[in-house]
């Protein structure tokens, strides 16, 4: 038995040891740290806060926001309502959006889709998750997540870095910041992006969404892609063999010691192991991405979808493998949860790509032991109306942006399952019961990585910031 | 010890949240951020008593172990280390001098320092300043870098390019006094001294080809790039270059170039989405250009007092409120049109003047009168009036699409009635305090009475001497053009938790050269490059590592990695593929297949086309700047999304970084290249295409050792490629450029191959 991450730090210390003692100056560490992070000088001080429950995260996040009431707020009482026009008082003369401010009705669409109890917990799931509700015992469903912005763009960068304005750190980032690494040669913060297989609107995204804001560049998330170059220009060019790049990188890094010989800048030896870390990854990564190697059976646990790469199932096998590979904070993008029209027939899609593979996930890291300190989270950045956009049938209707309560669920890495936490009206209109904002989730995974969230700080502009600004309680409620 | 180097960050940082200017949130009344507050009696004890550490209550409570009666109390998890308990007990011991924050005081020009008779070190009083700093540590200077160091050193940071080998031996072979001075001379007056200086504004700026937010499809906004080139290539003075990109539509009989430079307030980003309400981004745009306007100029937070008083600077949200006035009424509507077609900027925008493209428009226009004046005479529900209807709108079409192909720029344009302003509670558009009108913060010197209260007023009161930040804040930002780092190292912030200037005299010194000098910009960055300090030689010693570990004395040269922008812009123009055409619209270079499309959605842009033959190798400056997926080598070497308002970039090493260098085939291609002219140009020998490619690339020749081991490398290289022919095809097939009069593959390749490995050199991607 060990303990993988005493064994990374006590690699990298010796690495770091040897690099210091090759530098012919013997500068003192700290003022080496200063030199190559001059704004980040206390970075080898940053420890966790506590005993951490989780080292790492896969976060499913469901882009375009996915409909609470379909998927996980039964409300049965609806069926009954359907047409009827949303009362006032419930609304309670709230915001909406551009796209419905102008509706005469807002006539009550209830779910298309049927609900029942499942596992020992008996909590009640939708239909449209066949796979992931076999799981229900080990999940927790958050009914009374909520947020203040009701366009995509902000809430997104709301749900991802804090704060509704972009600029800061995204969750990623801050994680990469507080952990460091755990595997030298693949990057501390993974994101990769699939689109939906029908035809949905999908929202566009931003390289920001995982951006390291005013943190340190090298703590922002690192896409992975599909084909050739899983990260961007890792493939040697045609013709350059990793045996030709070798000795290229042999002859550069002899190139830049008589440089370092002459400077005596600690830079130069800091470049020379950024190339061999990149000479690494050129190997490290392509076997990450090489499905070929999994056995048929994996493919039949993630579905039919899980062999086109780029896919969402494509992407949740490689979490696993990231996991595996100590890879701290995985997130995975799918677009295409903006159901403003076609509701059901989006949403029957938009479940057709992710319920298997997020169950098939679950299912192997509770396999493969990585389950209790990997946090599963599956959710998107708000949630939609009760009422129908546009026009209602028997058969299709639309929802629009809703940020007042959604729901997502959370698993493994010190969170209860079978559970559910808090409570919305009987339109899932307005939280009754439990209210947890974005800023409590944070502070929530923050908690569950070991740190204080009041405590993880960076100065930027003269103040301290925190993911949490000046927000933010754990739920404890959720926690084993 | 000084009040303002080491006690005011201790009492701002530890204390000022509780204790400072934010009234709210002010506990027992006490304030550290004005004397009177520290000093006052409350009610029969005070918390600093001068001269006697044992009868302040500060010390007392700093240094409790009682939970109750600590401070900062625990629950605030902020805690004083024991040095900087020491320094408040010391301060108070030695008679608790005040003084007011360094960067609200009035400027005044200081002396420099005598230099000692018979010290040759020093041309201009920058060296006076830094050689007394030195002293004071016993440190001495490092002598001057070698004159190839220098010419690279200047030609990348004045232009952004490396040197030629003839420029570089033009300089090696004048022997006369002023070589240097005429090298500096000639980089001043390149056009390319315009788009580098230009570089650094972008960033305050936030400019890109792109909207930003959700959908982020397509602006224009080249000719604002544009006048900002020129604007530096003419040597605008900074007081006009503010005035115009503030409030030039203000100016009597504005010209289209001054309307053109109010695009500076147009950069934010801007919301198209459908949900979006006009309110909510009216104030986020107002908000924006606050945060811009007041970290540019002013070096200061403002955006802090968007939702209550300031809690460490003396800015009150009231101020904020006024400051924001002055912005409030643009003629926007704060929606986007997602119905018009991409790149039709959302008013208010101007037509940049285009003859050839106006004179089509007009010219349609002309032929449409006598239609419209012919159909009026023409019977209703007549074939001969249906066939002139339809011919009529098939030419108003051509007409308007005429229209539509004049390029245009967006502006800043005032509302006849003004939009009233209100203090918005906790910064919530919907969530109307007090009215305001529009005004400058009552803690900086006041806005003269004949002053318009509108953006011109503001921009007048802005550079008008008497303002002690501006002239402060903007020679800091040159010196970190030039020197990497500023004098203050948070050149975004001044206030009282930003960093303290390691050499106060000189910057201020600096500001009052900088305003008598007509706000010159080029003198300034001439009086920069001029001095000793910057010619120093670079080489670390381990007492300068241990005794000036970040150079923060000044002890020696800058050394650091260049900007992202110069890293390609280097490779382009040390292989000859740059085009080294000045402005125009955007282009579009190499960009890693599928990145683009996998974000991408929506109206607009939908892939990314990339562009053939000269455009590929324009200046890096020029290339299609979206928000949502800028070019990946641009994020990968730091720099910002261009969100929002950045002053300094963060400089990282990462792996990320030498992938890019080694595999993107922007550099591939230029190795390529490269290695042709090592060949052609370079002579017969090994030897001296290698010293040909070092000199292209670095401006220098190779060491013996480095020879030696390049040319043992290119040995290898060839024997390798001329037993794989077919590997060294594959390699030469990256790139679009046509190559003339190609050398023979085999040897192309293995010189490529070399050629790559002088691209990826530490000290090619760092500005010695």
């Amino acid at each position: 038995m060990f303990d993988q991450d005493a064994l990374n730090l006590l690699q990298r210390e010796t690495a770091r040891r040897q690099f210091l003692s090759r530098t012919s100056t013997g500068i003192g560490t700290a003022a080496l740290a200063a030199l190559l992070n001059p704004t980040e000088s206390s970075a080898d001080q940053r420890r966790p806060h506590h005993r951490p429950r989780a080292k790492r995260i896969i976060w499913l996040t469901q882009a375009g926001a996915p409909s609470q009431l379909e998927l996980f707020d039964h409300k049965p009482g609806l069926r009954k309502l359907f047409g009827t026009d949303l009362p006032d008082s419930v609304r309670g003369g709230q915001r909406l959006t551009g796209m419905t401010a102008g509706q005469k009705k807002f006539p009550v669409a209830p779910s298309a889709f049927n609900f029942r109890p499942h596992g020992e917990s008996g909590v009640e799931w939708s239909e449209l998750f066949p796979h992931t509700s076999a799981l229900a015992d080990q999940i927790c469903v958050v009914r009374s997540l909520h947020t203040e912005a009701i366009n995509h763009d902000p809430a997104m960068t709301l749900l991802q870095t804090g704060h509704q304005i972009s600029g800061r750190p995204s969750l990623g980032a801050w994680a990469s910041y507080g952990l460091g690494s755990a595997n030298e040669n693949l990057p501390t913060y993974v994101a990769m992006i699939s689109r939906p297989s029908g035809k949905t609107n999908a929202q566009p995204l931003h390289e920001r969404m995982w951006g390291s804001g005013f943190l340190p560049t090298r703590h922002q998330g690192v896409r992975f892609s599909p084909g050739k170059d899983p990260v961007l220009f890792l493939s040697n060019p045609d013709g350059i063999t990793r045996d030709r790049r070798r000795v290229m990188l042999d002859d550069l890094a002899t190139m830049n010691r008589l440089k370092f010989d002459d400077y005596q800048d600690p830079e130069i030896e800091a470049r020379i192991e950024q190339y061999e870390m990149a000479f690494k990854m050129q190997a490290s990564v392509p076997e990450l991405a090489d499905l070929s190697a999994e056995p048929q059976r994996t493919f039949d646990l993630y579905g039919p979808e899980s062999q086109k790469p780029g896919t969402y199932a494509a992407n949740c096998i490689l979490a696993r493998r990231l996991a595996e590979r100590g890879v701290r904070f995985i997130q995975l993008f799918h677009r295409g949860w903006d159901q403003h029209n076609r509701c059901p027939q989006g949403l029957r899609t938009q479940c057709y790509d992710t319920d298997q593979p997020s169950a098939a996930l679950l299912k192997e890291l509770g396999e493969r032991g990585l389950l209790d300190d990997t946090l599963v989270i599956w959710g998107g950045e708000f949630g939609r109306t009760v009422y129908s956009q546009g026009a209602l049938t028997n058969t299709t209707y639309g929802r629009d942006h809703h940020p007042r309560c959604y729901s997502i669920w959370m698993a493994g890495g010190g969170i209860q399952g079978g559970m559910t936490h808090g409570q919305t009206d009987d339109f899932s209109y307005n939280i009754v019961q439990d209210p947890v904002h974005i800023h409590d989730l944070n502070a929530t995974i923050l908690h569950l990585l070991g740190f204080d969230h009041e405590r993880l700080t960076y100065r930027f502009q003269g103040r301290d910031y925190r993911l949490t600004d000046v927000h933010g309680n754990v739920v404890r409620e959720v926690l084993i | 010890m000084s009040f303002n180097r080491d006690v005011r960050p201790i009492l701002s940082d530890k204390c000022g949240a509780c204790h400072g200017p934010d009234e709210a949130a002010r506990e027992a009344g006490l304030r550290f951020d004005t004397k009177d507050g520290a000093m006052a009696d409350l009610g029969g004890y005070r918390v600093i008593v001068p001269g006697k550490p044992g009868e302040s209550e500060l010390i007392a409570r700093i240094e409790s172990d009682d939970e109750d009666e600590q401070m900062p109390p625990p629950e605030s998890k902020i805690e004083l280390t024991d040095a900087e308990k020491r320094t408040l007990r010391r301060w108070i011991a030695e008679g608790a001098k005040w003084e007011g924050h360094w960067a609200f005081q009035p400027v005044e020009r200081p002396v420099p320092p005598a230099v000692p008779s018979g010290r040759k070190w020093g041309r201009n009083e920058i060296d006076a300043f830094v050689l007394a700093s030195l002293k004071r540590e016993g440190l001495l200077p490092s002598p001057v870098a070698d004159r190839t160091t220098l010419i690279r050193r200047l030609s990348l940071d004045l232009t952004g390019l490396p040197p030629t080998p003839a420029e570089v031996d033009t300089f090696l072979q004048d022997n006369s006094d002023d070589a240097y001075e005429t090298v500096v001379e000639r980089l001043l007056q390149s056009p390319h001294h315009g788009e580098r200086m230009a570089v650094d504004w972008l960033d305050a700026a936030r400019y890109a080809d792109s909207n930003g937010y959700q959908v982020d499809r397509d602006r224009e906004m080249y000719a604002w790039r544009d006048w900002v080139i020129k604007a530096f290539n003419d040597n605008k003075p900074f007081d006009e270059f503010t005035i115009e990109q503030l409030a030039g539509d203000l100016l009597p009989e504005a010209t289209i170039d001054q309307k053109i430079a109010t695009g500076f307030h147009r950069n934010h980003m801007m919301n198209e989405e459908g949900g979006v309400l006009p309110e909510e981004f009216l104030n986020e745009y107002c908000a924006d250009r606050v945060e811009t306007t007041a970290t540019i100029w002013l070096g200061q937070t403002f955006t802090c007092a968007r939702c209550h008083d300031h809690k460490f600077d003396p800015f009150t949200q009231r101020d904020y409120y006024s400051f924001y006035a002055f912005f409030h009424n643009n003629a926007e509507s704060g929606k986007g049109n997602y119905g018009a077609p991409i790149q039709r900027n959302n008013p208010p925008m101007i037509q940049l003047p285009s003859p050839d493209l106006e004179a089509r428009r007009d010219g349609l226009r002309e032929q449409l009168k006598p239609l419209e004046a012919r159909i009026k005479e023409l019977p209703e529900k007549s074939p001969e009036r249906d066939e002139l209807t339809n011919e009529i709108v098939a030419l108003k079409k051509q007409a308007d699409q005429a229209d539509l192909a004049i390029p245009t720029a967006l502006v800043m344009q005032e509302l006849p009635q003004p939009r009233k302003t209100f203090i918005l509670i906790r910064g919530a558009y919907d969530k109307r305090g007090d009215e305001v009108l529009a005004g400058t913060p009552a803690s900086l010197p006041s806005m003269a009475d004949d002053l318009p209260r509108n953006r011109l007023g503001l921009a007048r009161w802005l550079t008008d001497p008497a303002n002690p930040l501006v002239a402060r804040v903007t020679m800091n930002r040159l010196w970190q053009s030039i020197f990497g780092t500023g004098l203050v190292t948070t050149p975004e912030d001044f206030g009282s938790q930003g960093a303290y200037p390691s050499h106060p005299k000189l910057l201020d010194w600096l500001a009052v050269e900088f305003v008598e000098s007509g706000w010159d910009i080029r003198a300034m960055i001439r009086l920069l490059v001029s001095s000793s300090t910057y010619r120093q030689s670079l080489r670390l010693t381990p007492e300068l590592h241990k005794r000036d570990p970040g150079n923060r004395l000044l002890t020696r040269g800058a050394r650091f990695r260049l900007q992202a922008e110069f890293l390609r812009d280097q490779a382009l123009a040390a292989s000859g593929l740059l085009v080294p055409e000045i402005g125009g619209p955007s282009v579009f270079p190499y960009h890693p297949p599928g990145l683009y499309e996998q974000v991408v959605a929506g109206k607009g842009r939908n892939t990314y086309v990339q562009d053939k033959g000269a455009k590929l190798y324009r200046r890096t400056m020029y290339s299609y700047w979206k928000r949502s997926v800028p070019n990946p080598a641009m994020l990968t070497f730091d720099a910002p999304f261009r969100e929002s308002c950045v002053v300094r970039r963060s400089r990282t090493n990462t792996p990320m970084q030498a992938l890019n260098m080694m595999n993107d085939p922007t550099y591939v291609e230029a190795a390529e290249f490269l290695a042709r002219r090592m060949i052609r140009e370079g002579g017969t020998t090994t030897e001296a295409r290698i010293t040909h490619g070092m000199r292209l690339v670095l401006g220098r020749a190779p060491g013996s050792a480095e020879l030696k081991h390049l040319n043992a490398a290119l040995s290898r290289y060839l024997t390798d490629f001329k037993s794989h022919a077919d590997d060294a095809a594959r390699l030469l097939a990256t790139g679009d450029a046509e190559m003339a009069d190609a050398p023979p593959a085999t040897e192309l390749a293995a010189y490529s191959m070399l050629a790559g490995l002088l691209l990826n050199l530490d000290e090619t991607l760092t500005r010695e």
